[in-house]
């Protein structure tokens, strides 16, 4: 029997988990990788900042294994455009490459404010290898560092800023920070946590240019006095690399729209990770979630399904978590639902925050906020995840948990939702040793 | 396949297995940085030991972005202390509540099974905790959920309203 040839573009969280599972699921069939870079975690590129791990340490696959697997590279080059009535992909370099199956998980990039200066000297993303790199060089105790954009991805690689900068303060036009990850009421904590350590915060700014002025660069705003810094960080949002696509005739949205096999509205091409709007678990709404998880799951379902295998993927689940300064920062599932029921727990001494989200007697959504003292020492955590994920019926425990928010144990516990998630499997079998 | 099974009715509340865990696992007897919890499930008169069910998907597992969590010759999910970096994402792909963060190393650390010797069953004095030939299983479920007429003090809740 000839073998298929499968063609994964984009070696990220997504194409890796494709490819291992491929293997690991016994395809011999042929595989070939296109990359603009070669195979490293975005997500861990903070741990680089911190200098908490080396930067060979940010790579996933090793080019050793991936030749062991016997794929065919193609690392360095971008794909520009396809042809699906062809089963074609053509490189920047004006090679072509066919398939018998695609995935396309080339993710997103990081966007810039259009605003004078954005794009100058001294203004950098954090988004790829280059730009830790690039930032990782510049940060020194006397700088002044003003990150510009409090959401999700800044707050990732606040704890390395505040290590190894002088000063930091983050500008955000939204009136609070983490604006799409927690509530108010949680961001407040988390506000008043950084403030106490000295960072500074301007919400509500509305920032108009970025000037080199004396050496430094100067912020100006449409309201208050400009901000100097020696260096700025810009992590404003991220758009999917879909432009390459245009004329494909594949279906694009808010990204790639997949079915719950992962397959785009072409039946041999499928998108999985930052690219693609998928299922969300919770809701059944299409949408892109761009975290970790979700890409490997995409990417692990994808390989199952080239393998032959159908593999149905339930969908995802949106979840996040930060820690700055030894607080850590969590939300899960609908959090921002405004017609859910709403539980509240908070204990201001200890910085300790918990909303619950429920509808019909199901959380559907969380968010936490904790030391990271109380976060380690108990269950709490992990079992928010387990109760949104598994969507038992709480029936009378609502209750209880209304009139005791900081007893998640019990609540969990004896709604088996241990029972519940046991069988629970991404693949519809064990998972292997990813080495 | 050998499993660590929880008796709660036969728990005491006795911190044992905490104890020799936190030793177990980081040398230092420091509950907190067990991965163990024996929690109070009704005020305080009934406990129960809760850990990492080993289960058949490895959230921990598959999450984790630099695969620092394998499958270990004793049947766990074990963090290579080496490979983690340390992001926590693990903490939150885990449904269970089982992953924890050592807040002194800044590594996740998780049940080993202690390499197939589970220091807490070895501690347990009242087999509360046995390590044996079973399927995994949700052992304290029914327990929790016999305890349900109990509120949070210990004291039994009218029945009559
Ligand atoms: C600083 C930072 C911190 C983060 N922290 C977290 C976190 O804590 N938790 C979390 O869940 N998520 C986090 N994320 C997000 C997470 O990294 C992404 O969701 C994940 O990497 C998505 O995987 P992916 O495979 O879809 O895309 P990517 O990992 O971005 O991979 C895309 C690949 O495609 C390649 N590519 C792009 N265009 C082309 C083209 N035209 N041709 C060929 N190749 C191309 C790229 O070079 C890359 O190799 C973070 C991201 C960043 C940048």
């Amino acid at each position: 029997m000839a073998t298929k040839k499968h063609l994964i573009v984009g070696a990220g969280t997504a194409g890796y988990n494709a490819i291992r599972t491929l293997r690991q699921s016994g395809s011999q069939d042929q595989i070939a990788l296109v990359s603009a870079e070669h195979p490293y975690s975005r997500m861990v590129l903070p741990y680089f900042l911190e200098q908490g791990i080396s930067e060979g340490h940010t790579a996933t696959v090793s080019l050793n294994q991936l030749e062991k697997w016997d794929v065919e590279l193609h690392l360095g080059r971008r794909a520009v455009s396809l042809d699906t009535q062809n089963n074609k992909l053509t490189l920047d370099n004006g090679d072509e490459l066919e398939y018998d199956d695609l995935l396309i998980a080339t993710g997103s990039s990081a966007v810039r404010l259009n605003l004078p200066g954005a794009d100058g000297e001294g203004v950098h993303g954090f988004w790829t290898l280059a730009d830790a790199r690039a930032v990782s060089r510049l940060v020194s105790p006397q700088s002044h560092v003003a990150m510009v954009g409090a959401g999700f991805i800044s707050f990732t690689i606040l704890n390395g800023v505040i290590q190894r900068a002088g000063q930091v303060t983050i500008v955000e036009v939204a009136g609070r920070i983490l604006p799409r990850m927690v509530d108010d009421a949680g961001a407040a904590v988390v506000s008043r946590w950084l403030e106490a350590r000295g960072v500074t915060l301007r919400t509500g700014a509305q920032l108009k240019s970025i000037e080199d002025s004396g050496g430094k660069k100067r912020l100006s705003f449409a309201d208050g006095a400009p901000l100097d810094a020696d260096l700025v960080i810009m992590a404003t949002g991220i758009s999917t690399n879909l432009s390459w696509l245009k004329g494909s005739g594949i279906t694009i949205n808010q990204g790639i729209v997949v079915d719950d096999h992962l397959r785009s509205n072409v039946a041999n091409v499928y998108a999985a990770g930052d690219i693609a709007e998928g299922k969300n678990r919770i809701t059944g709404a299409m949408e892109v979630h761009a975290i970790e998880p979700t890409a490997a799951e995409h990417g692990r379902v994808v390989g199952a399904n080239m393998a032959g295998r159908e593999v149905a993927y339930p969908g995802s689940l949106m979840l996040n978590i930060v820690g700055v300064a030894g607080l850590d920062i969590a939300s899960f599932g609908a959090w921002d639902d405004p017609d859910a029921t709403v539980i509240v727990g908070r204990r201001d001494a200890t910085n300790s925050y918990r909303k619950y989200l429920l509808r019909d007697n199901r959380m559907i959504g969380a968010i936490y906020v904790g030391e990271s003292n109380e976060t380690w020492s108990g269950n709490d955590l992990g079992m928010l995840k387990g109760l949104v994920q598994s969507g038992v019926n709480l029936d009378g425990w609502a209750d209880h948990l209304s009139r005791n928010p900081f007893d998640i144990k019990r609540p969990y516990l004896a709604n088996r939702v241990v029972s519940s998630l046991m069988p629970q499997t991404t693949l519809g079998q064990s998972s292997p040793s990813p080495r | 396949m050998k499993a660590l099974q929880f008796f709660p009715e036969k728990c005491t509340g006795c911190m044992r297995c905490e104890i020799s865990c936190s030793y177990a696992q980081s040398g230092v007897i420091q509950p907190n940085r067990s991965v163990i919890k024996v929690a109070p499930l009704e005020g305080h008169t009934s406990y129960a030991p809760y850990t990492c069910v080993q289960c058949d998907e490895g959230w921990c597992m598959t999450a984790c972005p630099v695969d620092a969590i394998v499958i270990s010759p004793a049947g766990a999910k074990i963090v290579m202390e080496d490979q983690c970096v340390g992001c926590k994402l693990c903490t939150i792909a885990c449904p269970y509540g089982t992953m924890f963060m050592d807040t002194t190393s800044k590594k996740a650390i998780k049940c080993d099974l202690c390499g197939g010797a589970p220091a807490c069953a070895e501690a347990c004095p009242t087999e509360a905790i046995v390590w044996h030939e079973t399927e995994q299983g949700d052992w304290l479920g029914d327990f929790a959920q016999s305890r349900a007429q109990y509120n949070f003090t210990g004291l039994v809740q009218s029945q009559t309203g």
